[in-house]
């Protein structure tokens, strides 16, 4: 029905997909419907409309996604556990001691937290109830105060159970169970680094934070069982991914019912309950609909070569291939700045993953440094969400300052992508273990 | 979502949307309760085959069928909330009419795609249907699976067009109070949302009593 080349089909398609996407017509339906256009263009009606009306049941019921909804699920029932303030205080037993004591609390807490609930904003949300004030009492620097909160829930996408990790493993087609373990790593050092960095700054100028004693060695161990439920929930899913005692979907599955009964221990309520099972089934089913709207799209690009066309420019250009990596990476950064992580993964992976692989990377590694940068842009300007929820919950702290306060995070996040791509090894070392 | 207003012949659509709404939130509790299925089921095969050595048989197979409940059926519901994935930064600066007529589009389009979707994916069961499809280990039919998509896709639709008239009403009288559409939220009302979501309804005080 055409002359045109399939490859100029596609750039086509991906022009209108950006137009459409930026008109705020949902990912999903903007995915789906140039991919469908494009297929009825290059094969016709009848076979373009045939294949893409298969695809949201042959690309929806397999196995491997059925972990999403038990992780989200883990998130959702997390904030029912109450375990905010149990794991707050035990690191502050634990680690209160340090220069800028409280706010390292805040790091690990927050980390911890943040990798059970899977949601960085909602972890900001609940931290800073439960540690500004602490802070504040204590004369802490209020930029600080507040960066630490923004910045500690970015540290939730790393660290096992990590939803995003999974959707991006279907994607390019990894292992679930490698990304998970490779995620576990960076997200630890992630937080050390964020620890240092407070240290480092109070030291210099100890006015900033100080330190909490006089904790005696009894008082952190009774500390401990209020950290259990997300002990607990990262060693399950941790464990069983490496040794292989059970696939992601059921150590998933073991995990919320961990949760579920401390929750319900905890004396959550039926409503609650059903609160916290409607907006996981909301949020699975959005992850749903993208992941096959997206997916008639990539057979669309498919069938006009774009992926490869793509991966054959970059491989081709005259330039280091980390180069290449850090120029994807900067667009990430920027289109970060307007999407959400789930939706700009969806729709730039398909293009960017071929190109990656032929530049010689490994795609595991590359599902962390991308994951990392999304994370990255809920802490910048000018969406920033994480900030926002901060300036929300303590309207008393300017924005300015939090993203003042947010900063240094800022730059130590940068330095530490810079880190991983220097020595991949560092991301690669437990998945690699794994598969010995 | 929205009140009560005869305003700008809001009063049909409003009647409309709440019937409709409750048979998607009807779906949205399925699929919420075959979440929480899955989880207990995981549970049990581990229990048994780790404990008792004796794996639920053709496990994965009942899993994947399970899973067209919460990957279809709350699509409508979904889309009711505003919670399907968008970039909403340029239109969200939009104002009045040329506000409404962007949205309007957007579900339009949306509106366009389902409606082509329906007939294949409703052929694509016929196939299975026809032929006795069943799952390679335990023998289950996958019809049941299969027809999910056509009937969310159809409740995903009849939802867009509520929203399409919704839209259009607004164009036609930008004034009128909105009605069967989800609102758009700035950054500072989006953060507003997810505190509401983590911390309960007393949230937006700088200080409340712990948790």
């Amino acid at each position: 029905m055409t002359e045109m080349d399939p490859l100029t089909i596609g750039m086509i398609g991906m022009g209108a997909l950006v137009v459409i996407v930026f008109l705020g017509v949902r990912v999903f339906i903007a995915a789906g419907v140039v991919g469908l256009a494009g297929l009825i263009a290059m094969i016709g009606w009848e076979a373009g409309v045939g294949i893409a009306g298969t695809i949201p049941h042959s690309k929806s019921v397999t196995y491997t996604l059925s972990v999403l909804p038990m992780f989200i699920l883990i998130g959702y029932l997390a904030f029912h556990a109450g375990i905010t303030q149990a794991v707050f205080d035990a690191a502050k037993k634990w680690f209160g001691w340090v220069p800028g004591g409280l706010a390292v609390s805040t790091v690990f807490a927050t980390a911890g937290f943040a990798a059970v609930s899977g949601a960085s904003t909602a972890t900001a949300a609940v931290f800073s109830r439960v540690a500004i004030p602490e802070m504040l009492k204590l004369n802490y620097d209020r930029r600080m105060a507040a960066g630490v909160v923004a910045a500690g829930g970015t540290l939730a996408s790393l660290i096992p159970p990590s939803a995003i990790l999974v959707i991006y493993a279907i994607i390019v087609e990894e292992s679930v169970g490698q990304l998970l373990l490779a995620g576990f790593i960076p997200g630890v050092l992630s937080a050390i680094i964020y620890a240092f960095i407070i240290s480092g700054r109070v030291v210099i100028n100890p006015e900033m934070g100080p330190p909490v004693r006089g904790f005696t060695w009894g008082e952190r161990f009774k500390s401990l069982p209020g950290t259990l439920p997300i002990i607990s929930v990262i060693a399950i899913i941790f464990s069983a991914i490496y040794s292989g005692w059970a696939t992601p979907t059921d150590a998933g599955a073991l995990g919320a019912f961990v949760v579920f009964c401390i929750a319900l221990y905890r004396g959550m309520t039926m409503g609650k309950l059903r609160e916290a099972l409607l907006e996981t089934a909301r949020l699975t089913v959005m992850i749903f609909s993208i992941i096959w709207g997206v997916l008639v799209f990539v057979r669309f690009l498919g069938f006009a070569g774009l992926p490869e066309a793509f991966a054959a420019w970059v491989t081709g250009l005259d330039m280091p291939p980390v180069m290449i990596v850090i120029m994807i990476l900067i667009v990430y950064a920027i289109l970060g700045m307007f999407m959400d992580g789930i939706g700009m993964l969806l729709l730039t992976l398909p293009i960017v993953y071929p190109a990656i692989v032929g530049l010689g990377y490994d795609p595991i590694w590359f599902g962390i440094i991308v994951v990392k940068m999304v994370e990255i842009c809920l802490i910048t300007p000018p969406i920033g969400l994480n900030c926002y929820v901060v300036n929300g919950v303590r309207p008393d702290i300017p924005l300015s300052d939090i993203f003042r306060g947010i900063t240094p995070f800022f730059i130590c996040d940068i330095l530490t992508v810079a880190l991983f791509i220097a020595f991949p090894e560092i991301v690669l070392f437990l998945p690699n273990l794994m598969l010995n | 979502m929205t009140d009560t207003s005869a305003q700008g012949g809001g009063h049909l659509l409003d009647r409309l949307n709440r019937w409709y709404s409750r048979l998607e939130d009807l779906l949205a509790g399925i699929a919420a309760l075959s979440i929480f299925g899955l989880m207990l089921f995981g549970v049990v095969q581990i229990v048994l085959r780790s404990i008792f050595n004796a794996p639920i048989w053709g496990y994965i197979d009942v899993v994947e069928q399970l899973m067209a409940l919460f990957a279809f059926l709350a699509v409508a519901y979904c889309q009711r909330l505003g919670g399907h994935v968008r970039m909403d930064l340029i239109i969200s600066r939009f104002r009045g009419r040329l506000y409404w007529i962007v949205e309007f589009l957007a579900v339009l389009v949306g509106l366009v795609f389902i409606a082509i979707m329906i007939p294949p994916s409703y052929e694509h069961f016929v196939r299975a249907y026809e032929l006795g499809d069943s799952t390679i280990d335990a023998g289950i039919p996958i019809w049941p699976s299969k027809l999910a998509v056509p009937f969310a896709l159809s409740l995903l639709w009849l939802r867009l067009l509520l929203q399409v008239i919704g839209y259009g009403r607004l164009a036609l009288m930008p004034k009128a109070e909105p009605i069967a559409v989800p609102t758009v939220l700035a950054v500072e009302e989006l953060a507003a949302e997810e505190i509401r979501e983590a911390l309960g309804d007393d949230a937006g005080k700088p200080e409340g009593a712990p948790r």
